[in-house]
């Protein structure tokens, strides 16, 4: 007794912030059910409701009033004008409209505070709510009761209206078939428009009315999107009731249980999203589990895993240590008599995907641009000052990462916003390394491939199962659940505070640590080259064919006798290494590391570098990188305050003038070109392929 | 050769009581069968009979509720997709399934690439790619889509892409061959091509067809098992089948209109109402 004595009021708490939960998620599920719209800047939406009310609140009831209308006509409106900036992208998949969203919500997040100032602005609920009652012997806020009130009062209207009238009947038939709707006489242009509109008043009265609870703020956005994410996939997109139970099951664990656990709440509930999320996908997709034994004998993936690695190992460090030099042969070789291609070295004719038709001039070509990209990195200390440079060297770390987000959502077909996890584990690696004084820069190379390549490893069978938006979900909650973890384990992380003050890598074994901003530029472009190389040696060889073959066709490939699963998740674990190599380098150019540099935004960073680039193209990622960081960093610093503007502008003209990426641009074929173009033809189950593959 | 007697060898193919059930919907209904090897077997009845449904169970795209599945005697009933190709099930798509960005010849090499004596290392020795790319080349030639090798499989017509379909499910010698309507939306000329391929095919390979085309299943088929309503409704050879008086009220009176529907060239899959129930109750 005396413990439900003392978690009474948390509890209650819990049912509020749950109900607030219900009536935002209830506009994102709305929106993502019905338009098919990935809603990222629905938190937005919700501040957007928050700003608004606290500004016009004045402690009198004509205040809240007015505030409710105008919070929620803002948001309404907002949510109107979001159906006119996606419905142009609808039939580019779920992916270029959640990067536009979270384009607009960071553009919505910097003008928010531009019009109302960084701090949080302070809340005024009428006189007569702001005062205690005395509920079962304690004291609990006035307002927050009413706010249960009208909180169900708002989900009994919605309800009502979905399920009882014509227009909520007219909702649930775009949602089942939307042309079947046109042919009765609704424009599905016109419930579109409705339904974000609605799913935006949803919001925003949840914002003016939840204000006192969820307080406007430069993080309430965030929060509200991740949580309300959280309660869409936990209810489910086809019960409002189970909506509504996971939605009080989250406000819970945000109030109740933090402060009955709070080590553990953070990880509870992006736990519980994943395990939701997998079960889901375990249902949906045909078991495959234990029995990848294949034709290679042994259905145990670990006896596998070995056998293959002795087996392809000195092969791979062959190719390793020749890579770097192969390039600068290639394009000697092309300007050399026209050798046969049957004469020419393996490694070359890996270069151009094992095949024999493509002549040395087409694949010169093909390697031009990376060529010419590499000149023009090698000459960059001699062309940039220190600062710049610094931020170069930044670029190159999250091209890797880029690319490593590239590889699973181009090559594998798996969109991902979870890499930033492998990215945090080899950048805290390295810096523990260093703090440990192993400051050789091959080691804490090294070391943090093979530690992310690990954690991928273990993560790997939760990502592959599923496919589209749902990996999407599962590998943010991976993402988030590493944040989590990073604030947690402080001895490790240094948490909130991040670690600094550790020594600086050395290039080689021995010698001084690099200090000279050119010395780790050139030390990060040095690594990052033979990254790069090694994977378009892997993506360009058949081993490319082989994810190709599995996004587009993976019935075939199954049927074929193909363990699509084990490639995907050898796919995975590359592409964590990848992140991780790059998490090294960043630690390596920064010389500090917070949570920051590891984030939800950093991964949405990622994934739209990948897909400017083109998703397919390793280049495309290296360029949509740097242009990232040169906006967020360089143009940004001259117009201070402005950053997440200018970054949010950048997703959006990246998402609307560029559908196919950066590669869609060159007017050569590359491996990437003709697929995007084929793209329209995939079948209709790949409708989350990735939007710089899909052509309008 | 009949499809119930087997008397001395294993049976390629034995199904006992094999049951699916989506929610309250039985698509397979205790479905037994015995093919010996080189059999020429046609699976008929009208739509939502459970035919596409029972190929998915034997190749392992989808699992049975009860019941059995052997492969030359070794029970495979758990086996999954992957594995079971390695032992000898190749299959067609209802919708052909090609990889569209890869070149046709790629997409062979691919649907042999696991049954290939040389498999080991292909993904980067490229001369072990190569010899790859000769057997495809042979298995685009018998089915006429040599010339088209270098296009992406995306170029392919209707038509086409079944017949790379066909292509890739053959790469990979396969010793029971599944045939989800391989006529559908096919021309005629197509169609004289498909019959003259599968009665080509060595008498070592089982083929199960399910097929609306009458004049395919008479062509190809030695036996029928005619479904209904996921029940088998009568196995045994194809003209006694066929003449039987309630397979002409059960399966002529509603596959009339569907024969038509399919020349126009739009196949309709006989499980799509099944799938339809089981996502709206998932």
């Amino acid at each position: 007794m005396d413990l439900l004595d003392a978690h009474f009021v948390p509890a209650v708490d819990g049912v509020a912030y749950g109900l607030l939960l219900f009536v935002v998620a209830a506009g994102l599920s709305l929106a993502f059910g019905t338009a098919g719209v990935l809603n990222l800047s629905h938190g937005t939406l919700y501040a957007i409701g928050a700003y608004t009310g606290a500004e016009l609140s004045d402690g009198t009831w004509g205040g809240l009033a007015v505030g409710l209308a105008a919070g929620t006509a803002a948001a309404a409106a907002a949510g109107a004008g979001l159906s006119a900036a996606t419905i142009p992208l609808a039939r580019r998949g779920h992916l270029a409209q959640a990067l536009l969203t979270f384009g607009l919500a960071l553009i919505g997040g910097n003008l928010l505070i531009e019009f109302f100032g960084a701090d949080d602005l302070p809340v005024r609920v009428p006189e007569a709510l702001d005062s205690s009652v005395t509920l079962l012997g304690h004291r609990y806020p006035a307002y927050r009761l009413c706010f249960i009130l009208m909180a169900v009062l708002l989900a009994a209207f919605g309800t009502w209206v979905l399920t009882r009238t014509r227009v909520g009947a007219a909702v649930r038939a775009s949602a089942d078939d939307p042309q079947m709707l046109a042919t009765t006489g609704h424009s599905p242009r016109a419930v579109h428009t409705g339904v974000l509109a609605a799913a935006g008043a949803l919001a925003g009265a949840a914002g003016v009315l939840g204000a006192p609870i969820i307080g406007p703020g430069a993080g309430t956005a965030d929060t509200v999107l991740m949580l309300s994410l959280v309660v869409v996939v936990l209810g489910g997109l086809r019960s409002l009731w189970m909506t509504l139970l996971a939605a009080i099951a989250v406000g819970e664990v945000q109030t109740l249980g933090v402060s009955l656990a709070p080590d553990l709440a953070p990880y509870l509930l992006f736990a519980a999203m994943a395990a939701v999320l997998i079960l889901r996908s375990q249902f949906t997709e045909p078991a495959t589990a234990g029995a990848h034994g294949g034709g290679d004998g042994g259905s145990d993936p670990v006896a596998w895993l070995r056998r293959r690695l002795s087996a392809s190992f000195s092969g791979r460090r062959a190719a390793t240590a020749t890579a770097e030099k192969a390039v600068a042969e290639k394009a000697v070789a092309d300007r050399r008599e026209p050798v046969p291609s049957a004469s020419g070295g393996p490694l070359r004719r890996l270069l151009s995907g094992g095949r024999d038709d493509g002549g040395l001039a087409a694949r010169g070509r093909k390697a031009a641009p990376l060529l010419a990209l590499l000149v023009l990195l090698i000459a960059l200390p001699t062309l940039l000052d220190a600062y710049t440079l610094s931020l170069a060297g930044s670029a190159l770390a999250l091209g890797l990462l880029a690319i490593s987000v590239a590889i699973l959502t181009g090559y594998a077909g798996l969109p991902t916003l979870g890499q930033t996890a492998p990215f945090a584990v080899g950048a805290y690696a390295t810096a523990n390394l260093a703090d440990a004084g192993w400051t050789a820069g091959p080691v804490q190379i090294v070391v943090a491939a093979i530690a992310a390549a690990l954690f991928s490893l273990v993560t790997g069978p939760a990502v592959i199962r599923a496919r589209g938006t749902t990996v999407l979900m599962i590998t943010l909650a991976i993402g988030e659940l590493a944040s989590a973890a990073i604030n947690q384990l402080k001895s490790l992380t240094g948490g909130a505070d991040g670690l600094v003050g550790f020594p600086p890598t050395q290039a080689l074994f021995g010698g001084e640590g690099m200090v000279e901003e050119s010395e780790v530029y050139n030390y990060a472009l040095a690594v990052a080259v033979i990254s790069v190389v090694v994977t378009v040696l892997v993506l360009r060889s058949p081993a490319g064919k082989l994810l190709t073959g599995t996004r587009n066709a993976e019935a075939r490939m199954r049927a074929s006798g193909h363990p699509v699963g084990r490639y995907l998740l050898i796919a995975h674990i590359g592409a964590g290494a990848l992140a991780g190599v790059g998490g090294s380098l960043m630690v390596t150019v920064q010389q500090y590391l917070s949570p920051a540099d590891v984030g939800f935004e950093i991964a949405a960073f990622a994934l739209l570098a990948a897909v400017i680039g083109g998703s397919t193209s390793v280049i495309g990622a290296l360029l949509g990188a740097g242009l990232i960081v040169f906006t967020r960093d360089w143009v940004a610093s001259s117009w201070p305050g402005h950053g997440p503007l200018l970054l949010g502008a950048l997703f959006v003209a990246a998402v609307y003038l560029l559908p196919r990426g950066l590669a869609g641009l060159r007017l050569g074929s590359g491996p990437g070109g003709r697929g995007a173009a084929k793209a329209d033809q995939l079948p209709p189950d790949h409708d989350s392929v990735p939007a710089g593959k899909v052509a309008p | 050769m009949t499809a119930t007697t087997a008397p001395s060898t294993a049976p390629v193919l034995d199904l006992k009581n094999l049951t699916r059930r989506y929610g309250s919907l039985t698509a397979v209904d205790d479905v037994s069968l015995r093919l010996p090897s080189g059999a020429r077997h046609a699976v008929i009845g009208p739509n939502g009979a459970g035919k596409t449904t029972l190929l998915n169970l034997i190749a392992g795209t989808d699992r049975p509720d009860h019941g059995t599945i052997a492969l030359g005697g070794t029970d495979i009933t758990r086996t999954a997709t992957a594995r079971r190709s390695g032992l000898g099930i190749a299959r067609s798509f209802q919708q052909p399934s090609v990889i569209g960005e890869l070149s046709v010849l790629d997409n062979i090499v691919l649907a042999g690439w696991r049954h290939h004596p040389l498999r080991r290392g292909a993904w980067w020795r490229p001369s072990r790619y190569r010899q790859h790319a000769e057997s495809a080349t042979r298995h685009l030639e018998a089915v006429g889509l040599a010339d088209s090798a270098a296009r992406p499989a995306a170029d392919l017509s209707h038509g086409q892409r079944r017949m790379l379909d066909l292509a890739a499910a053959l790469a990979g010698d396969p010793r029971l061959l599944l045939l989800d309507e391989p006529a559908a939306g096919l021309t005629d000329g197509d169609i004289g091509r498909l019959l003259t391929i599968l009665g080509g095919l060595p008498s070592s390979v089982a083929i199960i067809l399910v097929e609306h085309h009458v004049e395919v299943v008479a062509e190809l088929a030695e036996t029928v098992t005619v479904l209904a309503a996921g029940r088998v409704l009568i196995t045994g050879p194809t003209k006694e089948a066929l003449a039987h008086p309630e397979v002409r009220d059960a399966y002529h009176a509603t596959a009339a209109g569907q024969i038509g529907a399919d020349r126009d060239g739009a196949p309709e899959a006989a499980p799509d109402g099944v799938r339809d129930t089981a996502e709206a109750r998932g």
